[in-house]
Order: C-alpha cells, then structure tokens, then sequence
C-alpha cells in the first residue's frame, strides 16, 4: 500500500523522457503496471467473480448429471470454459498467479522507501511543504525557538513518536514519525499471497488425498506411508435425543511389522503417523459383510417354522433339534450377478436388495451354498433339501470411512497465513504518521509552523493533531 | 423451556425500542441557531441538541446499553444451556444464535462508536441493523432456535474462535453498509441544501466516510483470521484445509471484495460516494454468505 504523494513523485521523477522505447523505459512501464493498484483491484475482483460461478455449477460431478440440469450445449460449454472444475482450470490459477506477481512486483517498488524511511528521514522541507499540508496550523508563542523546539520535541516523544531535529541558522526544523510498522505490515501481507499459493502448488504436487472404507479388525497396507494399518475397533456415541456425538476408531499402525501407535480417532481428532494424517471422515453399513443375520427355516411345501436361527459371520452353527448345519459366507447389499463372469456382486453400497449366501449341510448328505433374499423369500428352491431358508433380518456392519492425506505444503500455508494476519493486522490497526515543525524567531518569541501527514485514519490523526496544537498553546506561558 | 429464549426475545424489543429513540432523537427539536456547526460535531454536540433531543439521546443510549446488557445474559444462559444438553459453551452454533451473537457485536461496536466519537445520528442506522439481524433471528422456525446437541463436526474447541471471529468481523461489515447507507442519506441532503434538521445531527461526510473505512479496516483482517483458523478447523476435521465448499468461497469472495476496496482507497477518487455504494454492495454479499448460502446452496457447511 503505497503513500500517494510518494507515489505521484516517483512518477514525475521518472527522469527525463529518452527518445523510443528504451530496455530502462519498458522495464519500469511493466513494474508500473505489475505493481499498480488497478491490478491488484481487478484481480481481486475478477477473482471473486469467477469463484462465484463454482458455488453456482455444482463441481466435479458426473456428465449426466450436467447434461439433465442444463442440457447438452450447456454442458459443451462447460467443459471448453471449465466451469465443472473452475478451482483447477489454467485461467483461475493464472489469476492466482497473476496476484502474486502483483503483490511481488509491489513489494519490489514501494518497500525500498519504506525500508529508508525506517532508517532515515528528510528532516529539512521547506515551509511551502509545511503549508500544503492537510493538518496544518501556525501558532505564535512567546518562546525562543530553542525553547520551543524542545518542547515540541519532548512532547512528540511522549506520544511514541521518534523525533528528528535541526538546527539551521535562523530556523529548527523538528521531524517526528510513528507507525511505519503500518506499512511494513502491508509488505508483509502482500508476500504471504506468494507464500500460501506456493504451499498450496506443493501440497497439489507431492501431496494426497485418499478415502478408505474400512472394517473392524481388518488391516490395510498404505502404500504411500510403507506401513500397515489396523482398525482395533469403530463405534458411534449418541447422544440423550438419538442423534449421533460422535463416532470413533480405534487405530494401530503397524510399521516393519510391530505395532508402533495406537490411537483413538474421532472426527476432528486425527492421527498423525509419518507426515500421514487418518481422519474419521464418516461412517456406514458395509455393503460385503454384516455382522449376523437371523433365517427362519422351514419345511418345505408346509408354512410351519421349525427353527429360527441367528447366524454370526462366517461361523458354522448347529440347528438345535435338527440335523442341520449352517454357515453364511457372503453378503451383498444390493444383489447383480455378472452373467459372463459368474459372479455375484454388489450394484451398489445402498442396501436395496441384501442377499446372503448360505453354506447348509443337511445330516452330512446334502450340501448346499444358496442365496438367499432379504426381499424376495420364495426366490429359488434347493433341489434334495427338506428345508427352505427365509432372511428376515440382519445386523448391519459399520464401517469406518478414513480420509488419508498428506499434505506437505501445509507448514508453508500455515506461516503465510500468519503472515497475512499479522501483516494485516498491523496494517489496519498501526498507522503511518509523519509530523514537520518549522520553527522561526519572531518579534513575541517565535512562530510554529506545524504540518502533519498520513495515509490513512484522517480523523484519528486530525484529533491527534488538534490535540498536539492545544498543547504546546496551553503550555505557552503568557 | 429454555429461558435464554425470552431473554432473546427481550433484547429484541429493547433494540426496537433504541431503534425509534434514535429515529426520534433525529427528529426532534433543536435549536435554530445551533445547525450551522453540524460539520464539526465532535465537540460541541451538547450545545447544539435542543433539551428534548438531548434526552431523547440520552435515553436511547441507555435503552441500547440496556438491550446489548440483555444481549449478553441471553448469550451467557444460552452457552450454559448448551454445557447442558451439547457439551460445549458456545453460544453461536446455529444460524439463530449466530444472528443473535451479530447483532450482539453490531451493537457493542456501535456503543463503542459512540463513547469514542460522541455522534449519536449513526444509531439510527447501525442499531437498526443490529434490531433487523435480531428480528430475522426471532423469525427462524423454533426448532431453528432451540439448543440441539452439536453434529460431531461441529463438536471441536475450533468453533469457539472461529465462529466468533467470522461472526465479529460480519458485524463490522454490517456496521460499514449501515455507515455507507448514512453517507448517501446525508449526501443527498448536502446536494439538496436541505435545512432539514433530520440531517443536522448527523456528522459530516468525511466523518461518515471515515468511520465506514475503520469498520472496514476492522471486519477485513478479522474475516481473514476467521478463514485461516476456518481452514485450521477443515484441516483436523475433513481432511484438507481448502475444499471449495460454498460457504469457505463464499466467504472468500466477501473477502476478496474487500480487498479490492481496500487497495481503491489507496488511490483516488474512491472515498466518499463511491466507498459508500461499495461499502453497501459488500454488506449484502455478506448476508448472502451469512444467510443465502445455508439456504441456497449445498455444502460441508449446510449444518442448519
């Protein structure tokens, strides 16, 4: 953010102008125009514009879903512009891109002034620069300058000021500044733009993002970390009313083949192992397996129950009283059988059409491993059987849904963040303040003249500035 | 069932109330002679009001301090009836405490405002935003309103300052529309040349025009806190710290708004008029944020 007098004079004293387009001319019209607030407010703008439209067009869904909501040359379009992935198209990183360069080439013009004048100032201007000013008064006072100048001085201290003075023959010129950390502030904030997108193309490049769908007691490679991980235990908390608190997994990475930690996650509460983080990221009924389903057994061609059972996962169990075993070694959740493959699969994770597929012995004679359905009882009949199966229900298996990331730009984000808070912080709170007194003898004592300057908070400053004035008045002794 | 309701709804009556006051301190009578100095009403604004919108003022002060007081109870027992039934204290974990912890900050900024500057036009316009975002609280379904236990999203420290903090730097927002919205008010009347003295008490241009940019130097690094730490939160919670999700564009476009106001005035011919128009145009993308994307558009934020 750049002081606007500072700004004009660069401009004008830009030297004088060379015949054609001179290598020094054409750099310093491209930084110009790099570094110019007109970019960074167009940026900024068309920035937001364009962020608008993926909060409109839903992002990254499926064709059909576009070509439904908003018709085939509407969907052309969208693909050509990249309006189904906006975030990620080479015009919007360009934007981004383009901000950096703004705010870089900025930080390049405009701090080196602000770099000197936290060194040094110009103490001397002449009293037509004093007059220009907006805040600006003359005072009479019945003093010696010397005296004057002293007073001024160690009133502008008071107030946190760093006061500069000089002598001349005839005339004191006392100089006073506070706040320039107001501007270094805004530097600050104009780098981290670079930084945050830097982490965030670092974190694009080398980092990533996975779902697991995981159950209980199962132990999953991660090949990215080169460890094991096993999910111990998963369980949902409720609340008084019913609804879910929280839903927990207990995990243990396993590395070389020993545990090495153990943690419990829940949402919000991650686990972090070797720059790999595992979030509980959701939860639901697995669509291969569930925990127990109940068969009522029947003697065929009568409807009379003989025997209701409830079968564990893959655990054989002895009907009591008959001379039947039986064993449930599969589960879909929404029943397809692949014709040309011979197999039998899930459509779906919803559970539309749970089957199960049952392992029945019947008194060692019989053998049989039919499917059957949790919607459709009278499906199929096994041949030689005395008995039908009906599925009337069963347990569901949760599973625990893990988000697997790693993300090692995220230090870098993390420092421009807080450069950008604390750069703008110190930008909007801290003002740059400058304070020119021209002191010169007059025929009572002397005369003050006292101008002062700022960029913004004009009547904080005017307030400041009246009060200064009040007080070297009321301590003129008369 | 839940006494913070009552509470609730007695600030809002009480900001109603403030509300008129102000309206009437504007239009009450003050003396003839004393309009001239209304450019410069920092220091003599107790000469200038009349007996009757000098109390008039004063008592829509003490209503406004009051109704914020209120404000603050209806606050505090709500996060107790939180500890209660969700486990945490926060009082502004859905869309209606979070409208009634707005206007709790618009109203502290504005008394704020007013200890500090002494003009007391400005309430007409600030607390009534601060009466409008209570009043819409109030109008929410009461299911809307009640303290249900927190999604195990929700259910994290984060939401103490991250909420709180976007939450205050919308108030400040709002306090600039309401400012922006005084300057073209007034701006109209100084082109007229109206004697009005409805205009008479408010403070002169470049004072409305200040304000508004303080409030916006305020509400800006706030809002950017508030989306770092947001960004904080979805990096513990869901796995990555920016995912697009309407609200966190939402919130970034509102500050990218910003931004490109800030930087106009840096240059010029972007104070006044224009900063005003600007200063509104950001406050209603602000509510779209605020209000328009829980009902509008889908998203990790949809908890209402």
């Amino acid at each position: 953010m750049n002081d606007k007098p500072e700004a004009a004079s660069e401009v004008s004293a830009s030297g004088p102008s060379t015949s054609g387009l001179g290598w020094e001319e054409f750099s310093r019209e491209v930084v110009d125009f790099f570094a110019s607030i007109k970019l960074a407010m167009f940026l900024f703008i068309v920035l937001a514009m364009t962020a608008t439209i993926g909060t409109v067009i839903q992002q990254g869904e499926r064709p059909e879903t576009y070509v439904q909501e908003y018709g085939e040359d509407a969907y052309r379009w969208f693909l050509r512009l990249g309006f189904t992935d906006v975030y990620h198209t080479w015009w919007f990183t360009s934007l981004l891109g383009l901000l950096c360069v703004n705010s870089l080439t900025c930080f390049h013009k405009r701090f080196p002034s602000v770099w000197r004048s936290m060194r040094q100032d110009k103490v001397g201007v002449s009293l037509a620069f004093i007059q220009g000013m907006k805040q600006q008064t003359t005072l009479s006072l019945n003093q010696s300058k010397e005296a004057v100048a002293e007073r001024l001085v160690r009133l502008f201290a008071e107030k946190g000021y760093r006061v500069l003075a000089k002598s001349d023959p005839g005339e004191v010129t006392v100089y006073a500044t506070k706040g320039i950390m107001g501007r270094v502030g805004a530097h600050v904030a104009h780098l981290s733009a670079t930084v945050i997108v830097l982490g965030g193309l670092l974190g694009s490049y080398y980092g990533f993002q996975e779902f697991g769908v995981c159950l209980e007691g199962q132990t999953y490679h991660i090949p990215r970390g080169n460890f094991d991980l096993r999910v111990d235990k998963f369980w949902i908390d409720y609340h008084e009313n019913g609804s879910v608190k929280s839903y927990n997994s207990t995990l243990t990475v396993i590395d070389q083949g020993t545990p090495t930690a153990t943690k419990t996650i829940t949402v919000n509460d991650p686990l972090v192992y070797k720059g790999i983080w595992f979030y509980q990221s959701s939860y639901g009924d697995a669509w291969d397996q569930i925990e127990a389903a109940r068969i009522n057994v029947k003697e065929k061609g009568g409807d009379k129950i003989v025997a209701t059972v409830d079968l564990e996962w893959n655990k054989e169990k002895a009907v009591d009283g008959l001379p039947l075993k039986m064993k449930m070694t599969d589960f879909v959740a929404d029943f397809a059988f692949n014709s040309t493959e011979k197999k039998v699969f899930s459509k779906t994770a919803e559970h539309a059409n749970p089957a199960i597929r049952l392992a029945v012995d019947e008194r060692s004679a019989v053998q049989s491993t039919p499917w059957v359905f949790y919607h459709y009882p009278d499906l199929f009949e096994i041949k030689d059987s005395a008995y039908q199966f009906e599925f009337i229900g069963y347990q569901p298996k949760k599973f625990t849904g893990l988000q697997i990331a790693r993300n090692p730009g995220i230090t870098m984000v993390w420092i421009g963040c807080t450069m950008l808070v604390v750069g703008m912080t110190l930008s909007s709170l801290i003002y740059h303040r400058r304070l020119w007194a021209k002191i010169v003898p007059s025929e009572f004592g002397a005369t003050l003249h006292l101008g002062g300057t700022t960029h913004k908070s004009q009547i904080d400053f005017q307030k400041e500035f009246r009060k200064f004035t009040e007080k070297i008045n009321a301590q003129a002794p008369s | 069932m839940m006494r913070s309701l009552f509470l609730f709804d007695m600030t809002f009556w009480l900001y109603l109330a403030a509300l008129g006051l102000y309206v009437a301190y504007l239009f009450a009578k003050r003396p003839a002679m004393q309009m001239a100095p209304a450019g410069h009403p920092l220091e003599n604004i107790e000469e200038r009001d009349g007996a009757w919108a000098t109390q008039l003022g004063q008592v829509a002060t003490l209503v406004t301090v009051f109704g914020w007081v209120l404000n603050t109870l209806a606050l505090t027992t709500r996060a107790f009836e939180r500890m209660e039934h969700s486990g945490t204290f926060a009082p502004w974990s859905n869309q209606f405490e979070a409208m009634a912890y707005v206007s709790w900050a618009i109203i502290l900024g504005y008394v704020m405002l007013e200890f500090r500057y002494k003009i007391k036009a400005v309430g007409a316009f600030v607390v009534g935003i601060g009466f409008i975002a209570m009043g819409a609280a109030s109008l929410l379904p009461y299911r809307y309103q009640t303290a249900e236990p927190l999604v195990p999203a929700l259910n994290s420290y984060w939401i103490y300052i991250h909420v709180s903090i976007t939450l205050t730097s919308y108030a400040a927002f709002a306090m600039a529309g309401g400012l922006g919205l005084m300057y073209l008010f007034k701006e109209r009347a100084v082109n007229r040349g109206s004697q009005s003295r409805f205009y008479a008490a408010f403070p002169d241009l470049e004072t409305i025009d200040e304000l508004g940019y303080k409030a916006i130097m305020l509400g800006f690094p706030l809002l950017a806190f508030g989306i770092i730490l947001g960004a904080m939160w979805a990096n513990y919670a869901w796995g990555g710290y920016w995912s697009w999700d309407p609200k966190e564009t939402w919130s970034l476009i509102v500050w990218l708004i910003y931004g490109a106001y800030i930087h106009a005035r840096m240059t010029r011919g972007w104070e006044g008029h224009k900063a005003a128009i600007y200063a509104i145009f950001g406050f209603l993308m602000v509510i779209f944020c605020f209000w328009g994307v829980n009902f509008l558009l889908s998203g990790l934020h949809a908890y209402a």
